[in-house]
């Protein structure tokens, strides 16, 4: 009970903050009746996707501190456990997906144990390896598809069981409340003991260790919650898509964009990551939406886009919430 | 330029957008949503690709004198009250799940009558998924997985050949081979075909070619003595090569994209390997780079195809329209740029058969259209859909580089049999 007080407990944060989150709630809440198009409800069904994994990202790479670049292999991993549970055996998605979750948390205790030994670039460079071993093995895999993928039933009838809607607006609704779960799973994680002690290893893991702060477990659990987080996101993708293949759920691309977006929103803060997800992912699909198609001006989406990633990270190291607390003089 | 004579531009440019836009807004026209890959890996591709497309509506949307087809005489859509095709184009990248949330905006905001592309097998499977659900029809003008018209969809259709149609070509040609139906060279004895060895890049497309490769094989009663998957962006093929060369197969097989396919022969080519014929599966060995880069290295290489620039001997239509897209950009039509002109050209048909762009009227029209071959720039029977959805009258071409007089490499057909338009090189002449 003690902790979804916590979890509900906005109260440190400024009058501001915390009217924006009400306003944005309303917003949240409100969207699909403003009439807006299919194409803004599926860039707003990215932005909250997006969201959830870099909210699950901050807890290991924000306020841990430990740059991890691998967290498309879980990705792949809640998304393949969807896949093949729906293909092979019928299961529906409430089944499938909390398993998948289950399968991601014991991986990432196999991987973690192992990994955290390491430290920063190298810590890094292997969160990279591990998920690339896990993407050629998937690549290679002919039970699961292998290159070609998996491609899940259509099925005819809207189906709550198995997660099939012929309107996005019932994906908008479910990944809209996946989201406020992780919000308000942030919300207390940040204040309880283990948010502050992983803040207090990445000031200083020598001093944290000297208090009797187990280092090494600290990391792995939150490792392990960044990964439960990120396979909650690849269930939905793979019923949202209805088809995952190695490339589209375990990509390089896809660990890089987990944590650009958190980092350039605002690593370590509880906004941050939503703030990252709502810059970038609409400027990357409304950009190359509205340009691709013109001759001429193809290739132009990127060149804004890395141009804008560019100015926030050499303005502000802080990234946009960095920027936020400046102009507002809470600069520190 | 002085002062006035910009304001006097810039009016007169004003002057044109308003008066083109009020000019086309007095127009009916018919929406098709087009998604290619316009930028990433694939940009050259999707440019050309596009390029074919929106040639194709203009030849349909206007008069156009010089193409002997009843379409380029429409002028608009006829059973539509002369409505203009209009194409959509969407930049997917070649990533599956952008090309599904571009299907949405095509399907729900541009509300489009259709869906064309995506050229990527695997963004086809995801936009295919898309236009099935919300019921809106989709012809499908150049991905080849054999799979994506296996699936039972009732809004899916595909008009060029898939990959089973082009590995049978293969092992029709070299069973002609054996029995000396090729042009220009004896009977071959099948002891020296026998033996063959293949090398296929390792995602959805080179497996599955690799798979219908030996199931051919098989069926054909040929040996293959070696099998090899590898990674496309790999930066040295030199122990896949290896691998092949001591097989010592009497044919090499590829299916590769552009980057390894240049790899690959400039390391046999190192190698100085020994065999009697090299086939490339499309993709890399088909684009207009291939020939540019190697030169003279391919004088005898062969790759399978749907569209050769050589075609224009045989067949009116596509001299015509190629003359019309080389005039414009400079290049031949392709198998790839051929396939997009196809694709609108059974939009167009279909469409008009309709009469209509109700989804029913149009599902109705794609089961029983027939468009007979002498319409199409490709060497098919027509375009005929099959209850899986699957054109079961195309097919595909075998071509063979080969060195001119004058020195050029050039592409020309040496199957199907009736269309060759030179004679076969056996063996493989060697390097130089």
């Amino acid at each position: 009970m003690e902790k979804v007080k916590d979890a509900l407990d906005f109260t440190d944060f400024s009058g501001v903050e915390r009217f924006v989150l009400v306003v944005f709630s309303i917003f949240l809440l409100a969207f699909p009746w403003l009439g807006a198009g299919s194409f803004v409800k599926a860039v707003m069904i990215q932005f909250l996707l997006f969201s959830l994994f870099g909210m699950g990202w901050n807890t290991i790479g924000g306020y841990g501190g430990q740059v991890e670049l691998g967290k498309a292999q879980y990705v792949g991993i809640g998304a393949y456990t969807v896949s093949v549970s729906m293909v092979w055996w019928n299961i529906p998605f409430w089944i499938s997906m909390p398993i998948g979750v289950l399968i991601a948390l014991g991986y990432s205790f196999m991987i973690g144990y192992p990994l955290f030994r390491l430290k920063g670039h190298y810590f890094a460079i292997a969160t990279i390896c591990t998920s690339l071993v896990l993407q050629d093995i998937f690549t290679n895999w002919k039970l699961v598809g292998a290159a070609k993928g998996i491609e899940l039933p259509i099925h005819e009838h809207p189906d709550f069981l198995y997660m099939q809607f012929k309107s996005d607006t019932y994906y908008y609704y479910f990944i809209m409340v996946l989201f406020y779960i992780a919000l308000f799973y942030m919300n207390w994680f940040r204040k309880s003991k283990l948010g502050y002690q992983l803040r207090m290893i990445k000031d200083d893991e020598e001093a944290a260790e000297s208090l009797g702060i187990d280092i090494r477990w600290c990391k792995i659990k939150a490792y392990s919650i960044a990964s439960a987080f990120v396979a909650v996101g690849g269930g939905f993708m793979a019923v949202y898509n209805l088809y995952i293949d190695p490339v589209s759920v375990m990509d390089l691309d896809l660990s890089i964009k987990i944590a650009l977006m958190a980092m350039l929103g605002g690593a370590a803060s509880l906004w941050g990551p939503i703030i990252g997800a709502a810059f970038l992912v609409p400027l990357d699909r409304f950009l190359g939406s509205w340009l691709g198609g013109h001759k001429g001006l193809i290739g132009v989406d990127f060149m804004i886009y890395a141009a804008l990633i560019m100015v926030v990270s050499a303005y502000q190291p802080r990234g946009i919430w960095g920027i936020v607390e400046q102009l507002r003089g809470k600069g520190k | 330029m002085s002062r006035k004579q910009i304001l006097f531009v810039f009016v007169l440019f004003l002057s044109m957008v308003t008066m083109s836009s009020a000019l086309f807004a007095a127009e009916k026209e018919v929406k098709i949503g087009v998604l290619y890959p316009l930028s990433g890996a694939a940009a050259t591709i999707g440019r050309d690709l596009q390029r074919a497309a929106e040639l194709t509506a203009e030849i349909i949307n206007n008069k156009t004198p010089g193409v002997d087809i009843p379409m380029a005489q429409w002028g608009g859509i006829p059973n539509l009250g002369g409505a203009k095709i209009k194409l959509i184009f969407v930049d997917h990248r070649g990533e599956p799940d952008r090309g599904a949330d571009l299907a949405k905006r095509l399907i729900l905001d541009d509300k489009v009558a259709g869906l064309m592309g995506a050229y990527h097998s695997s963004v086809t499977k995801t936009v295919s998924a898309v236009a099935e659900r919300y019921g809106v029809p989709m012809i499908n003008d150049s991905s080849t997985s054999p799979e994506l018209t296996k699936r039972g969809f009732k809004w899916f259709w595909r008009t060029t050949p898939h990959d089973d149609y082009f590995n049978r070509d293969l092992f029709e040609l070299l069973k002609g081979l054996t029995e000396g139906k090729v042009k220009g060279i004896p009977a071959v004895p099948k002891d020296k075909l026998k033996n063959l060895a293949y090398a296929c890049e390792n995602t959805e497309w080179g497996s599955s070619v690799a798979k219908s490769l030996e199931g051919y094989a098989k069926e054909y009663g040929f040996n293959m003595v070696k099998g090899i998957l590898y990674n496309a962006n790999s930066p040295d093929l030199t122990s896949e090569a290896k691998t092949l060369v001591a097989a010592k197969p009497d044919g090499m097989l590829f299916a590769s994209y552009l980057s390894d396919s240049l790899l690959m022969i400039r390391t046999l080519k190192g190698m100085r390997a020994q065999t009697n014929f090299f086939w490339g599966q499309n993709a890399g060995f088909e684009m207009a780079d291939f020939a540019k880069t190697l030169g003279a290295d391919i004088n005898g290489v062969l790759t399978r195809t749907v569209f050769i620039a050589k075609l224009i001997k045989v067949k009116k239509v596509a001299g015509q329209i190629n003359a019309l897209y080389k005039k414009k950009y400079g290049d031949d039509l392709t198998g790839a740029t051929a396939r997009s002109v196809v694709g609108v050209q059974a939009w167009a048909a279909v469409l008009n058969k309709a009469g209509s762009v109700d989804p029913k009227a149009i599902q109705k029209a794609c089961n029983e259209i027939n468009i007979p071959a002498n319409e199409l720039v490709m060497p098919w029977a027509g375009v005929k859909f099959d209850s899986t959805g699957q054109n079961v009258l195309g097919r595909g071409l075998i071509g063979q580089y080969q060195k001119g007089a004058d020195g050029k490499i050039d592409l020309e057909i040496v199957y199907p049999f009736d269309l060759a338009t030179a004679n076969f090189i056996y063996p493989f002449p060697g390097w130089k």
